[in-house]
């Protein structure tokens, strides 16, 4: 008897502690609504192949942390604002020390030294009319700001919802881990949703504020650059950036040293490493992570749907500066010198999909007019244009 | 840093922010664009000074880089066109014999090799 009882007193314990008893607690509906949405995720990065490499690891990330009973990531240490060192090493779970490197504002920094490896910043250099056109394309942050303020959002959470339209992934999810980590799953879920969306958003918006003749324009071939300036920029830019917006130092600092691997053409093997994998391993750990704050308490509430509509709202806004400041500078230049206004389009960061969409527009309207190189200028002035803007909005609500 | 310490944020404070914000993006990069065009003049300027020094001056209205090169092309283009001009009669002289190396099997490659 004694032992019949202790066996079944055992198989209850074992049915306790598997995460299927979890389905059926309090939240248990939201996991499995979570869970579904993960693989939701999964579906639009593997079939549609949308962002795969980040949205994959984000889902993935997301199926991980709503499991019942998996402990892989625990929102109570981080609570406040702040990591609870305290009870973190008794407590934290595999993906919590991962957590760290996003916490403390690592990963997308890592990430920008890849970028920054991986980046021509050539055609701005011949063209520096581009950062302009980046500058324009940042308006939408500030739109969106507003807009998730009378929302109801918070200055800080408003900052971070705003800065989806930089469409920038490294900045959105650097800004918002510093202002407002509680939102950091919905905000990186519309970022990279929206940069896979970048070819269907886009082109409606270009299409509508601008003429056939304009989207037809044939711009100047641009100027070589020759290897010293080349050295020479990321110098220049780190130097001038980071003294005068200290805030944004750390992604602008990254980013320029990537980008001055590459083109000092001294350090090959440090640059193969950081474009391939450095940035390889940073991109798992960062997705992994980021998808694992989108916890069912996090992630299931009308802020979520809020941050989705503001989220293509910064973009949509951000798309429509960049195309109108470059009408606007079409009235003060001469002919042989007018900007195609699609690459306005390409200031919105979310290198180099936005050029990609200039090309193809402006190649509908006339095959033999190739736009890439001249929306690369504004495209990575957008990146740096976002990281300024980053910094700015951490400088006044950090 | 933190420039501001304000601890209610109402609507005149958050307008406040969006316009300085903005305003502040494009000092830096309109900074940016004055500082990149000072480089770019100071790297193009020994360019045009020694390609001035070395190429001898055209007396009427210089060639654009890209109206050379559609006149190379052209130039290419019509000297390929230009061949000999040849007798137009054909040399393969038909053989009225069936028979020819050409189509025997016992020649072909697969023939197998005779031991004697």
């Amino acid at each position: 008897m004694a032992s019949s009882n202790f066996v079944g007193e055992s198989i209850q314990k074992f049915v306790e502690s598997t995460g299927v008893i979890g389905f059926f607690g309090a939240m248990g509906w939201a996991n499995v609504v979570m869970i579904g949405v993960a693989f939701f995720l999964l579906y639009l990065a593997i079939h549609h192949k949308f962002e795969p490499l980040l949205l994959f690891t984000i889902a993935f990330g997301m199926l991980l942390t709503n499991l019942p009973g998996a402990n892989l990531y625990h929102t109570e240490l981080f609570a406040g604002g702040h990591v609870h060192w305290d009870i973190f090493v008794a407590q934290a779970g595999l993906l919590d020390y991962l957590y760290l490197g996003v916490k403390l504002g690592i990963y997308p920094c890592l990430i920008f030294v890849g970028v920054g490896a991986m980046t021509d910043f050539g055609p701005l250099i011949a063209n520096p009319k581009s950062f302009l056109l980046g500058a324009a394309a940042q308006i939408g942050i500030f739109v969106t700001f507003l807009g998730a303020f009378a929302l109801g959002f918070t200055p800080e959470q408003a900052g971070s919802i705003g800065i989806i339209g930089g469409a920038d992934g490294p900045t959105a999810i650097y800004l918002t881990s510093k202002l407002s980590p509680e939102l950091l799953g919905p905000i990186a879920v519309a970022a990279y949703s929206y940069m896979a969306l970048v070819p269907v958003i886009q082109p409606p918006i270009m299409k509508l504020l601008t003429t056939k003749k304009e989207r037809a324009i044939k711009m100047k071939t641009l100027r070589p650059v020759s290897k010293l300036e080349r050295i020479l920029f990321p110098i220049v830019i780190a130097v001038i950036i980071s003294l005068l917006l200290p805030s944004a130092a750390p992604l602008i600092g990254c980013l320029m040293l990537g980008n001055l691997m590459k083109e000092c053409g001294v350090v090959d093997r440090l640059s193969k490493t950081v474009q391939n994998e450095l940035m390889n391993i940073v991109v798992i750990f960062l997705g992994l992570t980021v998808g694992a704050t989108a916890t069912a308490e996090a992630f299931l509430n009308g802020r979520t749907l809020g941050i989705l509509i503001l989220g293509v709202m910064a973009f949509c806004i951000g798309t429509a500066s960049g195309v109108l400041l470059a009408k606007v500078m079409n009235l003060f230049v001469k002919d042989d010198h007018k900007i195609n206004p699609l690459i306005g389009a390409a200031g919105v960061s979310a290198v180099p999909m936005a050029a990609r969409v200039a090309q193809t527009v402006g190649q509908k309207e006339n095959p033999s007019n190739f736009l890439l190189m001249h929306a690369m200028g504004p495209n990575v002035a957008g990146v740096v244009g976002s990281a300024v803007a980053a910094g700015i909005l951490l400088s006044f609500l950090g | 840093m933190k420039m501001l310490l304000v601890t209610n944020w109402g609507w005149s404070e958050i307008l406040w922010v969006a316009l300085i914000s903005i305003c502040l993006v494009f000092i830096v990069l309109v900074l940016l664009v004055f500082i990149m065009k000072f480089f770019g003049y100071i790297f193009t300027q020994p360019q045009t000074t020694a390609s001035a020094a070395t190429v001898a001056p055209v007396v009427t209205g210089q060639l654009h880089e890209e109206e050379i090169a559609a006149i190379v092309t052209a130039l290419t283009l019509f000297k390929d066109e230009m061949h000999d001009r040849e007798s137009e009669v054909l040399t393969i002289q038909s053989i009225k014999r069936a028979y020819s190396p050409w189509n025997s099997k016992i020649h072909g490659l697969t023939q197998i090799p005779d031991k004697k």
